[in-house]
């Protein structure tokens, strides 16, 4: 548990130190960024026994993303809590490999911007185009991959030398 | 038959609800998403400790960066030494005529009646913390809060132009929106120079596919050309004038051909933003 809290720690971390390293802007996308919140959601999934712990973890990244980051409220909380639903349920469809998890998290991170693009356009009163949603998730894809593909075989590593196993 | 009809109106309800609860959320959403929320104190409280947090973890990377780029300029030194000794030998001159400018614009404004040019703004130098995470809120932080003086609606700029305002502060940091937005609540009144005379306008939006501020407002019978300078008027009241918001890139016509919709290139290079500058009005002495 302590492994997943400090990776999560780290994830969170990163959205903010990563902005600074690789910045995407809403004129100009880098081709390095993500969200790397999204993604330790992703790769923590299968070791938890405890399903209501890691929603009740998926809940807290998101009010500290929203309040953090994003200075919203509820917002981020929903959409996190949400991407856990649907990481639950593809985790249940597919088997767990370094292929289906980063589909999974590609999954997860286009939901989030589409999600994002619908109810920021309803509710906020910005009309946002949707080139600009195609830009943003193309430009989420590599780094996507990388961090997914690195964190994966990360815990796999640890997780073999500490002899413990996935629970899912 | 009266199960099957339960059946029936359950699912109702349960379509209803679902409708019911996503408006709901929608209205919800509405107070929350707003660009001008106030912060609650644990919010601001818990920014401020997250910007500190960033600092110390991200002060050796900083650290390599800055010898990195101390080392390119040394490169350079000598022929900046020597452009450096020509500009001083001009100081004086420039010294005494800006003096004389000064002064002249006093008295301008005493006659003309005008409250506030940019040389009545002092600047607050700040670093940007993070950038637009999440993706699509447009903002930047910065770490000068309310205990450096900063306020909602303060103008942000940096050496090359507008780069937005201030939208939300905390004690220690603040959110800055950048002027590269489509919400339409975000105009900013504009003069177009075309040297002889000035023609005004108001940014409208931004155009992601062409990455172009868009400036409506402007009569189809003026006359504006290509590469001509766009700055803020200072009508409004919230940006001053005279701050370079960027260069004239397009000309076309509105779809009832009555005004003109020009596309401005933003001066300011809104993906290589690291240090702003914050315009604080003076305080006069009473």
């Amino acid at each position: 548990m302590i492994i997943i809290i400090i990776y999560l720690i780290i994830s969170f971390l990163l959205d903010s130190f990563m902005s600074n390293i690789f910045p995407s802007m809403l004129n100009s996308s880098s081709f390095l960024a993500t969200i790397y919140s999204l993604i330790s959601l992703v790769i923590i999934y299968p070791y938890f026994e405890n399903e209501k712990k890691y929603f009740g973890l998926a809940i807290i990244m998101g009010l500290l993303f929203d309040i953090l980051y994003t200075s919203t409220l509820l917002f981020n909380l929903l959409l996190f809590l949400g991407a856990a639903i649907v990481i639950k349920i593809l985790n249940k469809i597919f088997p767990i490999n370094i292929l289906t998890v980063n589909g999974i998290s590609l999954i997860v991170i286009i939901s989030y911007h589409l999600l994002a693009f619908i109810i920021l356009g309803m509710a906020s009163g910005i009309s946002y185009h949707f080139i600009l949603l195609l830009r943003i998730i193309s430009s989420s894809i590599l780094m996507t991959i990388i961090y997914t593909s690195i964190s994966y075989l990360l815990f796999n590593l640890i997780f073999k030398k500490f002899n413990l196993k996935q629970i899912k | 038959m009266l199960g099957k009809r339960k059946k029936k109106i359950s699912k109702k309800l349960i379509a209803v609800l679902i409708v019911l609860v996503v408006v709901i959320i929608l209205v919800i959403f509405s107070f929350t998403l707003k660009g001008n929320r106030k912060l609650s104190h644990v919010e601001s409280f818990l920014r401020d400790a997250l910007v500190y947090v960033e600092r110390v973890v991200m002060s050796p990377f900083n650290f390599v960066s800055d010898k990195f780029k101390e080392y390119n300029e040394l490169k350079d030194v000598r022929e900046e030494n020597d452009i450096l000794k020509t500009s001083i030998e001009r100081a004086d001159s420039l010294e005494s005529e800006n003096m004389e400018l000064r002064r002249q614009l006093e008295k301008l404004k005493e006659e003309l009646n005008i409250d506030y040019t940019l040389t009545d703004y002092e600047y607050l130098n700040a670093t940007v913390v993070s950038r637009n995470i999440g993706y699509w809120y447009n903002t930047i932080t910065i770490d000068k809060g309310t205990y450096n003086g900063v306020d909602k609606d303060m103008i942000v700029i940096n050496a090359k132009g507008l780069i937005g305002k201030v939208i939300r502060t905390t004690t220690f940091t603040s959110d800055v929106r950048l002027i590269t937005t489509s919400d339409t609540n975000n105009k900013i009144s504009v003069n177009i120079s075309n040297g002889d005379y000035n023609i005004y306008g108001v940014i409208n939006g931004y155009d992601y596919k062409s990455n172009l501020l868009e400036v409506e407002g402007i009569s189809n019978t003026l006359s504006v050309s290509i590469g001509d300078f766009v700055y803020t008027s200072g009508l409004g009241g919230i940006f001053p004038s005279g701050i370079l918001i960027g260069q004239v890139t397009e000309i076309g016509t509105d779809s009832y051909d009555l005004g003109k919709i020009i596309k401005v290139k933003p001066a300011a290079d809104f993906s290589d933003i690291n240090f702003v500058s914050i315009l604080k009005r003076k305080r006069v002495a009473e």
